[in-house]
């Protein structure tokens, strides 16, 4: 039968192909055909229709139940067994002695209370080599390949946050170095990849999911039909571009950050069937004992955990902002965790984590200059004397585990994007969450990013502090302090709620893969796919030759119209105009094209800002940057020169002139002689040489070839002359002496000229 | 039949000069002052024009007035009987360089009469025109043939006729040069200055530190007088007896320069009139300046379309008489080489003429390549050709200094031989041998002028550096600035060029034997006969006086080693 079906398939497709014949031909026929295809067995194999995933497993593999934390972490580490080519597993950090000067252990990482430090995965290909790190354990650290940090469950009720991680492992550990495989057993290859890929507004691409029955079009219940994570949607994609990925990136996946408070909302809050129990609730904090303090009025040296006050909102626990701003949800005495300061029982679910009581720079101080990026206490360092946060081993674990794998030593991230999964809600947030009505300086981007996620899932982009404001999050500390782009996806729906029925747990991972998967990609320099996504590089331009005016000395200045949210790097590396000089050969052949000789090799020169306006391609208002390029007055010839624009957190270099548009890549601006020419006097001086000497050579010259009259009277006087000396001896005198010993004598004897003379010393020689 | 000569001292010096002054006065000079710092580069061109230029010629004029016959013969009489493929080799680069020149005269042809007919008025898109026509064969064709024709016609007849449209042509030349410079002076003043003279005439420091800019005013004085070429030589065959070789090569030279600054002044002074970059305009490739940049210039001369049409038709007729009197003297040059070896001169020329027009045929329509970056199109064939054989000009050059070297040292042993001298006395060899080329051929007693000890300075030491210098330069330039210079495909690179030479030269090598195995026939007018057989290959009998008849032998039959030797010693 089966063979039956993929003959019929083919037969479709070359009909396909015919489309444009037969739509003249026979429309009616074309009309009747989708008919057959209502059923997805038609089209798909069982496996896919069954939602059986081709790694196999036990059903937590396969997503048809859930993880605990020991079967998850058992599972991370037999699939790094088995592709040792590219993951490695681990367990918290190494320790040593941290960015900020802090000595820390393994045991730094551990859980409070069960005393576990989160597992996690490094996903890059030769993962044993490149460089190794000491502090985070690791190796295969190469600088040429951009990072990208994941992590789940921040939130230990949050089940669905580390399932997807794992789902994402599962593919990655199994199709990488595949290519060519037809996941949904239709005979195509490739043929869906995420997203709506050939931007015709339908994310089905290939069109199955479309041809199938409208029964059978919402595969995932979520009400949209054809819509994110209905089967036949994003459903396959290229193995290829799986594999290139990870040989182009080093992926930190932490699927389970919060393992105490998982462990604790599974085995104690809620039971194994939470969804049953704890549909829209459960444990989400770690399990920090709040009332464990040297500080703390009511030390309970033996108790399990305070349901009522222990825990810390991990994701309330980074530095940035760290309870600063509104809906203050830190403790107004320190050692207690209610949010009124009192001890009224009610737990706070979004407990900071506890104050600083460190001098963190030993200056006497404490708490001056809290992590804002912001001076405030203007003694010339930043952020050094923090208020709290970090304070947890989870936090801690992020947090070094970003400040310490710095490949490239720069004292920033390597991850130039971060990804946080959560839920519930349908969301993706992005940074701020700290402030309202205010927007990060990459805003523009970082919502493109945003939309384009959204499109994969059909989720709701919005701004972090949108939903609700927030303090010391995740990615307000990412972005404010490293800039890196950090998005938190809200998994699930409000009906799915923290811990949503086992029978959903493969559709909602399989409709978060789109976005995890395009997260790693884009890692690379998220603003540069950005601009180019939004097509702000094709909007900006650099003043070709004709629009530049050369002014009469000095620099000549280039300018370039930038989008004013163009995030362009002021790093010289990165953004610069290069320019060389080239002059016509001296040498050239009086016959061929002109022959140029570099005489500038390539240089750089940077960029000045200026506020002066300028119009962008499409009309609207852009920002003008000027580099000066600087010649000296008197060259001549040409210059080449070409614009790369770095982001700021930039991979690639963007060009102007566009590559292929202009030959070499570059504009050619034809350089006039600037300089003045000279002072008329010393010209005129000159000529008067140079015409005396060569016309007025010529006119002698001329003169004495037709001074006959003058030949006449030299033939006397050599007469004379030559009788004198005949008369003074005899012939052989002559011919003994030299021809200069004549000519002295005939100049004593008075004849003019040297011809009359050589004349008459071959006369006098040869008689 | 006695001796065919110019009718006058006028005839010759028009001749003369008419070969000097070619389209390198008009669309090279202007280039040269531009890239290299305008009145900087005067300054080696005019010390290398008294360097270089005058004591070649003059070497010339006294080899060609002894030898009385063209290259080939001069060399074997002068050198000896194992150089005459000097000769040849002189001759050649000579013909080769026709090939091409012809082209280059027709395109002149072409440019003139286009101007003529109103095709280059204001406003014409001067690209548009240039790539049209050459990118047309026929047209290009048809012209070469012209220019090949009228250059024909010129050389038919002999010396008197060659003297008559020398002079013809030269005197219009100046005319319609004088007429242009007139104009663009008026041009230039127009916005009050006289930038392009000024610029012409200023020295600029820097650029007399630039070995270039002595490179390239001795390059320009080499090639512009046609100095080495041997076309003094065979012009200084149709002198009379009393003709003096030294005022001669002076006055060739000297207005050889003189036409190079009205030249350049007119080109100069009209660029810079119009054009907003001009020094750009005219150091960029030549061909490019002459045909699209002048055209436009001039097309802006004052005084109404009437004036303009005359300025651009007058600018063009004058470079195609350049060129034709150039062509002439190249073609007489190869012709005179025939007639030498007993061919008649109206079968050498008309042989001659058909190999100018099938060889220049792939330089006129083969390979034309359109330059990317300016939209312009070039004949490559004929760049490379150029490339090639111009510097082999050089070598013929080199040659007259040895055949010069040799006379001397033959002189200075014949001199040991007869006082019983032994060994090497510098002394000796500089009173005797250096001296003696000068002393017997160049300080006759025609001369008004007396050359001193400073000629043989230049002919010993100067010359051979200077030689020197220029080749390295330009092999290093090549090096530098060509890519992959040893690919012997390379149509720019080195390779090429010393596969050619070297080809040629083996080639010609081989034919000496063949070459001095038969009789030359020197032409020596009444009254000017003078011995030779104090000359290295003065003794040969077979060297005879037009008129003589050879008797030694049956000229077809293949002739032994022993019946050279005994042709030696007789």
């Amino acid at each position: 039968m089966s063979a039956m079906r993929r003959v019929f398939v083919h037969f479709v497709l070359i009909m396909f192909l015919f489309m444009p014949f037969a739509s003249v031909l026979g429309a009616v026929e074309a009309q009747d055909e989708p008919a057959e295809n209502n059923d997805p067995l038609d089209i798909w194999s069982t496996d896919y229709v069954d939602d059986y995933y081709p790694w196999g497993g036990d059903d937590a593999a396969q997503f048809k139940e859930y993880h605990t934390y020991f079967t998850m972490k058992d599972r991370m580490q037999h699939l790094a067994q088995n592709n040792r080519n590219i993951m490695t597993f681990h367990e918290g950090l190494n320790g040593g002695e941290n960015a900020r000067g802090q000595i820390t252990t393994a045991n730094t990482y551990e859980g409070w209370f069960y005393n576990h430090r989160s597992p996690w995965v490094k996903i890059t290909v030769n993962p044993q080599g490149g460089e190794c790190n000491d502090f985070v354990g690791d190796c295969g650290n190469y600088a040429e390949r951009p990072d990208v940090l994941l992590v789940g469950n921040h939130h230990a009720r949050e089940w669905m946050s580390y399932e997807v991680p794992m789902m994402f492992l599962e593919m990655v550990a199994h199709y990488y170095g595949k290519a060519g495989v037809d996941n949904d057993g239709d005979g195509l290859i490739d043929e869906d990849p995420y997203g709506d890929a050939d931007g015709d507004g339908i994310i089905d691409d290939d069109g199955d999911c479309l041809s199938l029955n409208a029964s059978y079009q919402d595969s995932n219940g979520d009400g949209t039909p054809c819509g994110p994570g209905d089967q036949g949607v994003d459903e396959d994609i290229s193995e290829q571009w799986i594999t290139d990925l990870v040989n182009t990136r080093e992926i930190y996946l932490v699927p389970m950050l919060n393992v105490d408070g998982n462990r604790y909302d599974r085995e104690v809050y809620c039971g194994e069937n939470a969804w049953e129990t704890c549909p829209t609730s459960g444990w989400r904090k770690n399990l920090r004992d709040n009332t464990f303090d040297d500080l703390g009025p009511l030390p309970d040296m033996f108790e399990e955990v305070d349901e009522d006050c222990d825990g810390v909102d991990l994701n309330r626990n980074y530095q940035y902002e760290w309870g600063v701003p509104l809906g203050a949800t830190m403790p107004v005495v320190p050692g207690t965790c209610s949010p009124q300061g009192g001890l009224d029982g009610t737990n706070n679910d979004v407990y900071t984590g506890p104050h600083d009581t460190n001098d963190d720079d030993g200056d006497g101080l404490l708490n001056e200059d809290h992590v804002d990026g912001v001076d405030d206490d203007q003694d010339g360092l930043v952020d050094e004397d923090w208020l709290g946060g970090n304070s947890e081993p989870e936090t801690k674990f992020i947090q070094d585990l970003t400040e310490m794998n710095d490949d490239n030593g720069d004292g920033g991230s390597e991850f130039k994007l971060v990804f946080n999964w959560h839920s519930f809600s349908n969301l993706i947030l992005y940074p701020w969450g700290h402030c309202t009505d205010c927007q990060t300086p990459d805003h523009e981007f970082i919502v493109y990013h945003g939309d384009e996620m959204a499109v994969m899932t059909n989720y709701e982009n919005i701004q972090s502090s949108d939903l609700y404001p927030t303090t010391g999050d995740f990615c307000d500390w990412h972005y404010g302090v490293y800039n890196s782009y950090c998005y938190t996806m809200e998994i699930g729906g409000s009906d799915d709620g923290f811990h949503p029925h086992p029978d959903k747990i493969d559709h909602i991972a399989t409709l978060n893969m789109g976005p995890t998967f395009y997260m790693v990609e884009v890692a690379d320099d998220p603003a540069f796919r950005a601009v180019f996504g939004l097509g702000m590089d094709e909007i900006q331009w650099m003043q070709s030759p004709v629009n530049i005016t050369i002014p009469e000395e000095g620099d000549i200045p280039v300018e370039l119209c930038l989008h004013p949210n163009f995030p362009l790097s002021n790093d010289v590396n990165r953004s610069h105009v290069m320019y060389r000089q080239v002059t016509p050969t001296r040498m050239q052949n009086d016959y061929g094209p002109t022959e140029w000789k570099e005489i500038q090799p390539w240089a750089m020169t940077g960029f000045e800002e200026t506020t002066i306006r300028c119009e962008l391609l499409d009309g609207s208002n852009g920002t003008t940057v000027i580099a000066n390029i600087p010649v000296p007055e008197t060259s001549v010839g040409e210059i080449h020169y070409r614009a790369m624009l770095g982001t700021t957190n930039g991979a690639f270099p963007i060009n102007y002139p566009a590559l292929g548009e202009e030959p070499g890549d570059y504009y050619v601006m034809s350089l006039p002689y600037r300089a003045g020419f000279g002072s008329s006097l010393l010209a005129l001086f000159m000529f008067v040489i140079v015409a005396g000497v060569v016309w007025g050579g010529l006119a002698f010259t001329l003169r004495e070839m037709f001074s006959g009259d003058d030949e006449e009277e030299e033939n006397n006087q050599t007469e004379i002359v030559e009788q004198e000396m005949t008369k003074s001896r005899s012939a052989d005198n002559f011919s003994s002496m030299t021809v200069a010993q004549l000519r002295a004598e005939l100049s004593e004897r008075g004849l003019p000229t040297s011809g009359t003379k050589v004349v008459l010393i071959d006369r006098l020689k040869g008689a | 039949m006695a001796g065919d000569t110019f009718g006058g001292r006028m005839g010759l010096i028009f001749a003369t000069i008419g070969a000097a002054i070619g389209t390198g006065n008009i669309w090279r000079f202007p280039r040269m002052v531009g890239a290299n710092g305008g009145g900087s580069f005067l300054v080696p061109w005019l010390i290398f024009l008294f360097v270089w230029s005058v004591p070649l010629v003059i070497a010339e004029f006294a080899i060609g007035k002894r030898a009385r016959t063209g290259t080939v013969g001069a060399f074997r009489i002068f050198a000896g009987k194992r150089f005459a493929w000097m000769g040849l080799w002189t001759a050649w680069i000579s013909t080769a360089i026709g090939f091409y020149y012809g082209v280059v005269t027709g395109w002149c042809l072409k440019y003139f009469s286009a101007a003529a007919s109103g095709g280059l008025a204001q406003g014409v898109d001067t690209t548009l025109v240039w790539n049209e026509f050459l990118q047309n064969p026929s047209q290009v064709i048809l012209f070469q043939f012209l220019a090949v024709a009228i250059t024909m016609a010129a050389i038919w007849k002999g010396a008197k006729a060659i003297e008559k449209v020398n002079v013809i042509l030269m005197i219009s030349l100046f005319i319609l040069l004088f007429s242009a410079l007139f104009l663009s002076i008026l041009m230039d003043a127009q916005d009050g200055t006289l930038d392009g003279f000024v610029y012409m005439f200023s020295i600029q420091p820097e650029y007399l530190l630039q070995p270039q800019t002595w490179i390239s005013g001795l390059s320009q004085s080499a090639w512009s007088c046609s100095a080495g070429m041997g076309m003094a030589i065979t012009y200084a065959v149709y002198m009379r007896k009393d003709e003096d070789t030294t005022l001669n090569a002076a006055t060739m030279c000297l207005a050889n320069n003189s036409i190079s600054i009205i030249a350049g002044l007119t080109v100069m002074m009209a660029i810079f009139s119009v054009v907003q970059d001009p020094l750009s305009a005219v150091s960029g490739g030549s061909s490019a300046i002459t045909f699209l940049v002048l055209p436009e210039v001039f097309a802006q001369a004052p005084g109404g379309p009437g004036v303009q049409l005359a300025m651009v038709a007058m600018f063009f007729l004058a470079l195609s008489f350049a060129a034709l009197t150039s062509m002439i003297s190249t073609v007489e040059l190869c012709v005179r080489n025939f007639v030498d070896h007993g061919v008649d001169r109206s079968v050498a020329v008309g042989f001659t003429g058909a190999a100018l027009c099938v060889f220049g045929l792939p330089s006129a329509a083969l390979w034309i390549l359109m330059d990317d970056s300016t939209g312009v199109a070039f004949p490559q064939f004929l760049e490379v050709q150029d490339h090639i054989w111009g510097y082999g000009l050089m070598f013929s050059g080199l040659f007259i200094a040895f055949s010069i070297w040799k006379y001397g040292w033959n002189r200075y042993q014949v001199w040991q031989d007869e006082n019983d001298i032994e060994g090497f006395h510098w002394q000796d060899y500089l009173d005797h041998g250096v001296s003696s080329f000068r002393d017997d051929f160049i300080n006759t007693g025609d001369n008004d002028w007396w050359i001193g000890k400073w000629w043989d300075y230049i002919m010993y030491l100067g010359f051979p550096i200077m030689f020197t210098v220029l080749m390295g330069s330009y092999f290093i330039d090549l090096l530098l600035n060509v890519d992959s210079p040893w690919d012997p495909t390379n149509p720019k690179g080195i390779t090429i060029v010393l596969l050619f030479w070297g080809i040629t030269a083996t080639i010609f090598i081989f034919m000496n034997r063949w070459l001095v195995d038969r009789p030359l026939y020197r032409n020596v007018p009444e009254g000017a006969e003078v011995p030779i057989d104090t000359l290295p290959g003065g003794d040969d009998d077979m060297i005879l006086t037009l008129g003589e008849v050879w008797t030694g032998g049956d000229l077809d039959a293949p002739r032994s080693e022993s019946s050279v030797l005994n042709a030696e010693l007789a």
